[in-house]
């Protein structure tokens, strides 16, 4: 790396004793450089070794039983992740069934439809609301957003969809007001910015000339979006669902305030439940004992494989469209 | 293949539903920011930032809370930044090309998008347990590993965007190469790196879980940053889940405050970056 010297140092104009300090400030500088690249890669090792290790005692006396276990019982050191990991499922999955359609629709009108005006302003607006902190959608969901959901919505769903043979199961129960079916959609709202801003990124790498022959052979607007833009960009819209399952996957506050906290599973989605991250934030300063803290950090190792493994999918579809 | 007028309604309800979906995204981002300032400003006295948190059912502010936060995250960002930014330069620089450097870039992106509860379990395994207490510099550094992604990714941004007729020139002057970043191309990607710096703040700013269980919460005035402190993210969640009125109020008032701080702070960076575009 010190290479740059046999062109900074023409002979005569630099002495030998100039060069020789030019080319160990070069020196330091680049380790300085690396140094810091590797403490990046070392802190996300870091990350890993500390959960494997502080999960070790859980892991140890459960085995991989604690993955497929219910039971979540303090009292008698009985411990397993199989609730969060169901609660942390579902919320994500009503989260992507809102969120999706929702971005693409943002999407489509911010580059098909918007006036060329307005296209920058309510582009802003929705990146607003990825700036905007998960607490305060925890805040929102748990004074503003279950008391309506409790009073006119979930009333309304129990006793039509609740009625319907084999999907009303998802509707029995009780209006709690929290639970999953709320988590869920305060969570749709907290990623549709994700998806969105990329959505519409893949959207514009659609060549202009594609665009502009399928609407001189007579396509209308929605044709040209379904049959020429949307499968051009197929890889990177997955990428960006896989981006914003991840957020939603591993959202902590939000969550926490609205489904309720309980390990249990039951079918209906208007039931309280918990998610492995909400587990964590609720109980770890309250936890006695090794076996439950490490009980909760084994749900943190768990929760950490789960996003790694879908981020890690969002980045790779993402590189193959070259939108980084 | 369908008539025409059936093509032409397919199109229309489409392109409505997409206008709909916007107008459904905006219309949340407006129900929260009036929401936060109907419950919030009548909490916005001066008393909010002049009193410590009260005790339950009495009045008081958030002054220790304020205070714990901004110290926490001043500290995180001081020590965050530079190592960003140097990394960033390795990324961008250094290693073009190099599948070790690529590697780099890929864990980078995973931390950005890491869960930051994981962050906070980790810095409670190195930096709790070992003391034996929870500190505000324990919560400090879970906020700066949060923010050191970030800096890092826009760092690398940025310098990618710095033409390399400007580093070509440089070298030809006889300029080694730490001169030429230092001199040359940080000073043209400065507001970039700038914009990245001011979002990190804004992202660290709203952080509560990692802040759980490192920083954990502190009822009274404390500037020692080897015990736990107050901050306003825990505060908000202790407050807002109690039953007491008094408590609640603060809650939403904190509320507001920290959503004004990142708003404005998103918005500086944005304007920033424009001016840094436009140069």
């Amino acid at each position: 790396m010190a290479v740059t010297l046999d062109m900074s140092a023409p002979a005569g104009l630099v002495s030998e004793k100039q060069a020789r300090r030019s080319i160990r400030a070069d020196r330091a500088f680049f380790l300085l450089t690396l140094g810091s690249a590797t403490l990046v890669v070392v802190m996300l090792l870091g990350v890993m070794v500390s959960l494997v290790i502080g999960a070790w005692p859980a892991l140890a006396k459960f085995g991989f039983s604690f993955i497929w276990t219910e039971r979540w019982s303090p009292v008698k050191e009985i411990f397993g992740a199989l609730a969060p990991i169901y609660g942390t499922l579902v919320t994500s999955a009503i989260a992507m069934a809102i969120g999706i359609p929702i971005s693409f629709g943002i999407a489509i009108f911010l580059t098909e439809i918007c006036p060329q005006g307005l296209r920058r302003p309510i582009g802003i607006a929705i990146e607003l609301l990825a700036g905007i902190p998960s607490i305060i959608y925890g805040l929102w969901g748990f004074f503003i957003l279950a008391p309506f959901l409790q009073t006119s919505v979930q009333p309304f769903l129990i006793n039509t969809l609740g009625n319907v043979p084999v999907i009303g199961v998802l509707f029995g129960g009780a209006p709690y007001g929290i639970g999953l079916l709320t988590a869920g959609i305060v969570l749709a709202i907290m990623v549709l910015p994700f998806i969105t801003s990329i959505t519409r990124d893949v959207f514009l790498t659609v060549p202009v000339l594609l665009r502009e022959s399928a609407y001189g052979m007579g396509m209308t607007t929605w044709e040209v979006v379904r049959n020429i833009v949307i499968p051009y960009s197929r890889v990177g819209l997955v990428g960006g669902i896989m981006l914003g399952l991840g957020r939603a996957l591993g959202e902590t506050m939000a969550v926490t305030f609205v489904i309720g906290n309980s390990h249990r599973i039951s079918a209906s989605l208007l039931s309280p439940s918990t998610t492995i991250s909400a587990a964590i934030a609720n109980e770890f300063t309250e936890a006695t004992g090794q076996l439950y803290t490490s009980s909760l950090v084994a749900l943190g190792l768990i929760l950490f494989v789960i996003t790694f493994a879908v981020l890690a999918a969002a980045k790779w579809l993402l590189i193959r469209t070259e939108l980084k | 293949m369908a008539s025409y007028s059936r093509r032409r309604a397919t199109n229309i309800v489409a392109l409505s539903l997409a206008g709909f979906a916007t107008f459904i995204g905006l219309f949340f981002l407006a129900a929260i920011l009036v929401t936060l300032i109907v419950y919030g400003a009548p909490a916005i006295t001066p008393k909010i930032f002049l009193q410590n948190t009260p005790p339950p059912g009495s009045d008081g502010g958030l002054a220790n809370a304020i205070f714990g936060s901004v110290a926490m995250t001043v500290i995180a960002i001081i020590v965050a930044t530079p190592i960003g930014i140097l990394a960033g330069t390795y990324l961008a620089e250094y290693s073009r090309g190099s599948k070790l450097g690529e590697a780099a870039k890929f864990i980078n992106d995973i931390l950005l998008s890491a869960p930051s509860i994981i962050i906070g379990l980790f810095i409670y395994t190195v930096m709790v347990v070992p003391f034996g207490h929870f500190s505000a510099w324990a919560g400090a550094a879970s906020l700066g590993l949060i923010a050191l992604p970030v800096i890092n990714r826009t760092t690398q941004d940025m310098l990618g965007l710095v033409p390399n007729a400007l580093r070509e020139a440089a070298a030809a002057l006889g300029a080694p190469r730490w001169k030429t970043m230092t001199h040359v191309i940080y000073r043209a990607a400065g507001s970039g790196i700038l914009t990245g710096v001011l979002l990190a703040v804004a992202r660290v700013t709203g952080e509560t879980a990692p802040l759980l269980f490192t920083a954990l919460n502190n009822q009274f005035w404390s500037t020692d940053l080897s015990r736990p402190i107050a901050n306003l993210p825990v505060v908000i969640f202790q407050f807002a889940m109690s039953p007491y009125n008094d408590w609640q109020r603060l809650a939403w008032g904190g509320a507001l405050i920290i959503t004004a701080a990142i708003l404005v702070l998103n918005v500086t960076a944005r304007l920033l970056s424009n001016i840094g575009a436009s140069k």
